[in-house]
């Protein structure tokens, strides 16, 4: 399913989202391998980082709940990574960078530069590193422009996408503050939260750090209404995440306003297949209706 | 997450313990399951036995989580989630080639086997006489060959010392494998001309357990070993350039 997306063609909308199965070049080569159209590294940073001690990803009913603590080798690592991919690879990779100060969002993608990745995605909204960073700079509108201008300068040809949480001063105005600073698309949602899990007989919370992102089917809901809320007030792309397991959910994404839909708990689920069911599923869909491409449904649903 | 307290505890020797826990996970031999000691770490452990509605855990004292764990006393509550992973096939005419605590997950093997009537040989090796870990059960279920380093008991040297002898002579057609990676390199590189089909029981750092996070994928077969290992067979191991030489660490860099 041939799908165009700002200046880079995929072969499926569906993209890994940032986070999974995204440390290493042979982990990202056998999602793409399952027809996933492209991937998005794991979040990094300048140093490496452990992240927080486990438990730290837990299933619940509904999904999952993670402070993975956005563990990462550090930047001159994973950009090696990047370049792994693309020698086994023809599909899009995106750089996740993040940085614990405004300053080091720059650095880091000055790094990540280095690899050519097709976009770098600027994390901005990560739920669980609060008790280390504070608010999340994606709650902020002046830090979130000063960082997306920050990463476009240094990006030069590369696209920029920021990815925002539902959180905050509200999405649809943060994507707008993204895109007047030159955002080439936006990222909907990051996981939701923090959220936390107690232990009964333990009497204590689960997660080492306490709380977590939330992610999976509970989230979905608040995905596609942030989507079809950032669609309505920017013209940029959008790449929507959250909570999508089966086809139908991608279908909704679309329906809002994504123009790439991204997957993740998902592989917890379904497999590593669920990139085949969901393109497969998909593409019913396009002929139940009649559609020639996604192009013809997408924002839909407005 | 699930929590149980701990119900009974033996002291194999210094620095090496089983405990039980009042729950069985059906697990096949093999697979393993996700340890929680609340406030500290979550580690994954292999099971060594389940039986009569209790399981049981063999761990040796090496870093910081196991000398943690070592603490522990019964009635205390540790969480247990699982089980996770691929698991040993069952096969006729066996070597289990345990090293050190590897032996634990052989011994979970061992019993299945001998519970189906299949024969086998078990041929351990470890430090010392007390890392043998279940000789006295191996030896009442199957013929066996002990090498420790320091030769207080068997044979002193190393398990793969005498392999080839011991494949020949006991007609074995196949093989499985659990300890250091050190020990798989050997036998790897030993076997392999033979064409005798084999399973190493791995380990790596891991995280979620549940094949999303990509920390234990090894290079460059993109193989999860939380999903499809921790036991590969000789045709999971021919993508696997990794082995014997790096592994990630916590942050995913390699080392």
């Amino acid at each position: 399913m041939k799908t165009n997306f700002l200046n880079l063609q995929l072969n499926s909308p569906l993209v890994l989202a940032s986070g999974i199965l995204g440390l290493t070049a042979s982990s990202m080569k056998r999602v793409v391998d399952n027809s996933c159209g492209a991937v998005t590294t794991k979040s990094f940073n300048l140093e490496a980082r452990k992240g927080h001690p486990n438990p730290s990803i837990v299933p619940f009913e509904h999904g999952l709940l993670n402070a993975v603590g956005l563990s990462n080798p550090g930047a001159e690592e994973a950009i090696k990574e990047i370049e792994r991919f693309k020698q086994v690879s023809d599909a899009p990779v995106f750089a996740s960078i993040f940085g614990r100060t405004i300053d080091e969002y720059g650095k880091v993608a000055e790094i990540a530069v280095k690899a050519k990745p097709h976009l770098i995605e600027v994390n901005v909204s990560c739920p669980n590193v609060r008790s280390e960073f504070g608010t999340p700079f994606g709650d902020v509108p002046e830090d979130t422009a000063a960082i997306t201008r920050l990463v476009k300068q240094v990006a030069g040809d590369i696209p920029v996408s920021i990815k925002l949480g539902p959180h905050g001063p509200g999405i649809a105005r943060m994507a707008k503050v993204c895109e007047e600073n030159g955002a080439d698309a936006i990222t909907a949602i990051n996981t939701v939260g923090p959220g936390m899990l107690i232990d009964i007989n333990v009497q204590k919370p689960v997660l080492s750090n306490k709380t977590g992102g939330v992610s999976g089917p509970a989230i979905l809901p608040i995905a596609v209404k942030s989507v079809y809320e950032v669609y309505k007030n920017v013209s940029i792309p959008i790449i929507g995440t959250g909570g999508v397991t089966h086809w139908q959910d991608a279908v909704q994404m679309i329906l809002a306003g994504a123009s790439l839909v991204s997957l993740g708990t998902a592989v917890y689920y379904e497999g590593i297949d669920v990139f085949n069911k969901i393109n497969m599923g998909i593409q019913t869909y396009l002929e139940k209706f009649g559609y020639e491409s996604i192009e013809d449904f997408r924002g839909g649903a407005h | 997450m699930q929590t149980f307290p701990i119900q009974k505890i033996v002291e194999h020797g210094p620095g090496v313990k089983s405990f039980y826990f009042e729950q069985t996970f059906e697990a096949l031999p093999g697979q393993f399951v996700n340890l929680w000691i609340p406030g500290v770490d979550e580690k994954p452990f292999s099971i060594s036995c389940e039986q009569n509605g209790l399981t049981e855990i063999s761990v040796k004292a090496y870093g910081p989580f196991t000398q943690e764990l070592m603490k522990k006393k019964v009635g205390e509550r540790l969480g247990l989630r699982g089980p996770f992973g691929h698991g040993f096939s069952l096969k006729e005419n066996s070597l289990l080639i345990g090293g050190g605590i590897g032996i634990a997950p052989l011994r979970r093997l061992a019993q299945e086997l001998s519970d189906l009537g299949m024969r086998f040989v078990s041929l351990l090796g470890a430090a010392t006489e007390h890392e043998l870990i279940f000789k006295s059960h191996f030896q009442e279920i199957s013929t066996c060959y002990f090498y420790t380093d320091d030769g207080s008991f068997g044979e002193k040297g190393l398990v793969t010392e005498h392999l080839l002898q011991i494949i020949q002579d006991e007609k074995i057609e196949y093989i499985y494998a659990a300890g250091p990676e050190i020990m798989f390199v050997k036998v790897k590189e030993l076997i392999d001309p033979l064409s005798i089909p084999y399973e190493f029981c791995m380990e790596r750092y891991m995280k979620c357990g549940i094949g999303i996070c990509g920390q234990c994928v090894l290079d460059d077969s993109g193989v999860r070993l939380c999903v499809e290992g921790p036991v590969l067979n000789q045709d999971d191991l021919k993508g696997v350039t990794e082995l014997g030489k790096v592994h990630r660490n916590a942050t995913g860099r390699r080392e």
